[in-house]
């Protein structure tokens, strides 16, 4: 690779990464919104770090061709000259950081995250890593308050998972609450799963929290949706027995919000 | 597999073309740039005219944005690391890891595992730092203990454990001290059984040179690590991926009823994952069907070996040293944290 390459490379990952992070939210697909200003960072480093060498490297160029023209000049007024002045002006074009010039072929493979940032940047994790990852297991709650008054009652799955499962009060017990997440089908099944995808540092360690839905039809997979409804009795609510599923009232879609990858309240929609 | 792939193959392509370029670019930056230009332009030509039916698959989505997940988490890491190694063999003088370290190896590889607490970052920045320490005249031994435990036993990992495991901090220590002592281990087994001839020289190196501006040195050597590790990282985190998506979590259940299989699986994981030191905590804590010995055996190894780890090994010290090293570093990794799991948990 050679170093205008080298340059190039530079500048186009330090560009991917400020697009997806500075101008858009993109890297939230991929990464906890705690990153983002690291890659701001990180991003505006390479761009500098590229910017550096494509200037060093017009600085040597120029310097070659001046070097060139002088030993040119050498050349038809005193021939004894020419050799060391041409080997002086090529040594200081090109010798300069000769030792760190040759990158390995491999380093061509950063071209693909940083052309994939720019111009094909792949979607968050959906339905298919949701049905097939493990599911994430809730934790324990020992002491559970009163529900607030509000209808329908905004929740995360999580929340209603632990109120149908663990609260002996049995608040959850004839009220309307409201989850948002992306749709998850259950081949050959009528009821569908409201699912939000969890990640803990990057989408490789993606874990998925789900609440079946009865009584509407399912959107297509992927889609994201704000779902009101009831707790879909069976068993005894407030133990294990109970199934963490909700009849449907309304069935709504929504933008993928801003805090996409948590078990959270949603926030803005991301750009 | 996806675009990736495809776009792998044509920076195979590009690199094959643009080898005898480098010759011609003698005469000027232009070549090169026209080369990568069309170049460019004829692979998204195929990638979009060919590609763009079967790149939509699901599994196809998942796979590259775990890949690209697994590289934008540790580009940062990775520049940080590359920008520490430069500055080492560009500012610091010789002198400085003479005085630090112990005279006796042996009692410089404990020293240097210990010295890895304040390294902030994941295991992507320690494989820079460690090679121009060696090229600075650490011992390779000490160099290693370093590199090992620097991701696994800095206090942004161990806070990480902390919260992950809230409620039991004997786990906390555990890793601490079986993360140290395998650090430990690997250093001295290198002292004993270790061959310089394993290790491709790091000729590149050579520290400040009278008459030359620091400054450019350290950029030069700067840039130079961050492309060779970014390649290299690209490709590890493309083999993670492959099997993030290829082996469904499902398998994990059959493992987890035997106390002996569950160690030797999770280890395994933590190496096929490649999940960074930073998150590792949370996905053992996720792990709720496996004991707590198998899961501090996942947070011990994790950090030392994994995919992306043995492909920027195989990058930075060589082949050889990478395959010998990363096999030896399991098998000590697995051993200390059943011994100091078995005694802490």
């Amino acid at each position: 690779m050679n170093r205008p390459v080298q340059a190039f490379l530079l500048l186009l990952s330090g560009s991917g990464l400020l697009h997806v992070s500075l101008f858009t939210d993109v890297c939230l697909r991929y990464v906890k919104p705690g990153m983002q200003p690291v890659l701001i960072v990180t991003g505006v480093l390479l761009l500098v770090l590229g910017a550096a060498e494509a200037w060093s490297c017009l600085r040597a160029n120029a310097r070659h061709d001046r070097a060139d023209r002088r030993a040119d000049d050498g050349e038809t007024d005193t021939p004894d000259g020419l050799p060391h002045a041409h080997a002086h002006g090529h040594d200081h074009g090109h010798g300069h950081g000769h030792d760190h010039s040759s990158v390995p072929r491999v380093a061509w493979l950063l071209f693909v995250p940083a052309l994939s940032l720019l111009v094909y940047a792949p979607p968050a994790l959906g339905s298919y890593t949701a049905s097939r990852d493990t599911v994430k297991v809730v934790t324990e709650q020992r002491r559970f308050e009163a529900l607030p008054a509000t209808s329908p009652l905004p929740m995360t799955l999580t929340q209603f998972t632990r109120r149908v499962q663990q609260d002996r009060t049995q608040a959850i017990k004839g009220r309307t609450v409201q989850m948002s997440g992306l749709v998850t089908l259950d081949e050959g099944r009528d009821s569908w799963y409201l699912t939000r995808i969890v990640i803990s540092c990057c989408a490789a360690d993606a874990q998925s929290v789900k609440v079946r839905i009865h009584g509407a039809p399912a959107l297509p997979a992927d889609t994201w949706v704000s779902v009101t409804g009831t707790w879909h009795p069976g068993g005894t609510l407030g133990t294990q027995s109970a199934p963490a599923e909700l009849d449907a009232g309304t069935v709504e879609e929504i933008d993928r919000p801003v805090n996409g990858y948590s078990d959270s309240l949603p926030l803005v929609p991301s750009r | 597999m996806g675009k990736m792939a495809e776009l792998a193959g044509e920076a195979g392509v590009t690199t094959a073309v643009a080898a005898p370029s480098d010759g011609a670019s003698a005469r000027g930056p232009i070549p090169g740039w026209l080369y990568l230009w069309c170049m460019a332009m004829a692979g998204f030509g195929v990638v979009i005219l060919v590609g763009v039916g079967w790149l939509n698959a699901a599994a196809v989505q998942a796979w590259r944005t775990v890949c690209l997940a697994v590289t934008v988490q540790a580009l940062p890491f990775l520049l940080l690391g590359t920008a520490l190694s430069g500055a080492i063999n560009a500012f610091v003088p010789e002198r400085m890891f003479s005085r630090a370290l112990p005279k006796r190896p042996v009692l410089a590889v404990p020293v240097a595992g210990l010295a890895g607490m304040v390294l902030p970052g994941c295991e992507c920045a320690s494989v820079p730092v460690a090679n121009s320490l060696i090229g600075r005249g650490v011992t390779p031994a000490a160099a290693f203990a370093f590199l090992l435990s620097a991701p696994a036993i800095n206090p942004v990992v161990l806070t990480a454990t902390a919260i992950a495991f809230p409620g039991s901090p004997a786990m906390v220590l555990a890793r601490l001290i079986a993360s140290l002592a395998t650090a430990a281990v690997m250093g001295w087994l290198w002292l004993w059984l270790g061959r310089e001839e394993w290790l491709r020289p790091a000729a590149r190196y050579t520290g400040h040179q009278t008459g030359r501006s620091r400054w450019s040195e350290f950029r030069l050597g700067f840039q130079h690590d961050f492309l060779h590790a970014g390649g290299f990282l690209v490709l590890g985190a493309m083999a993670a991926a492959t099997f993030n998506v290829a082996v469904p979590r499902s398998v994990l259940d059959v493992f987890s009823g035997s106390p002996w299989l569950s160690v030797l699986f999770l280890a395994g994981l933590a190496v096929v994952l490649a999940v960074c030191s930073e998150a590792d905590a949370f996905v053992a804590a996720s792990l709720t069907g496996f004991s707590p010995l198998a899961r501090l055996a996942f947070m011990v190894v994790g950090p030392m070996v994994d995919l992306k780890l043995i492909a920027l090994q195989a990058g930075t010290f060589g082949r050889s040293f990478a395959v010998r090293f990363s096999t030896a570093t399991t098998v000590v990794a697995v051993l200390c944290s059943v011994l100091i799991g078995g005694v802490l948990l």
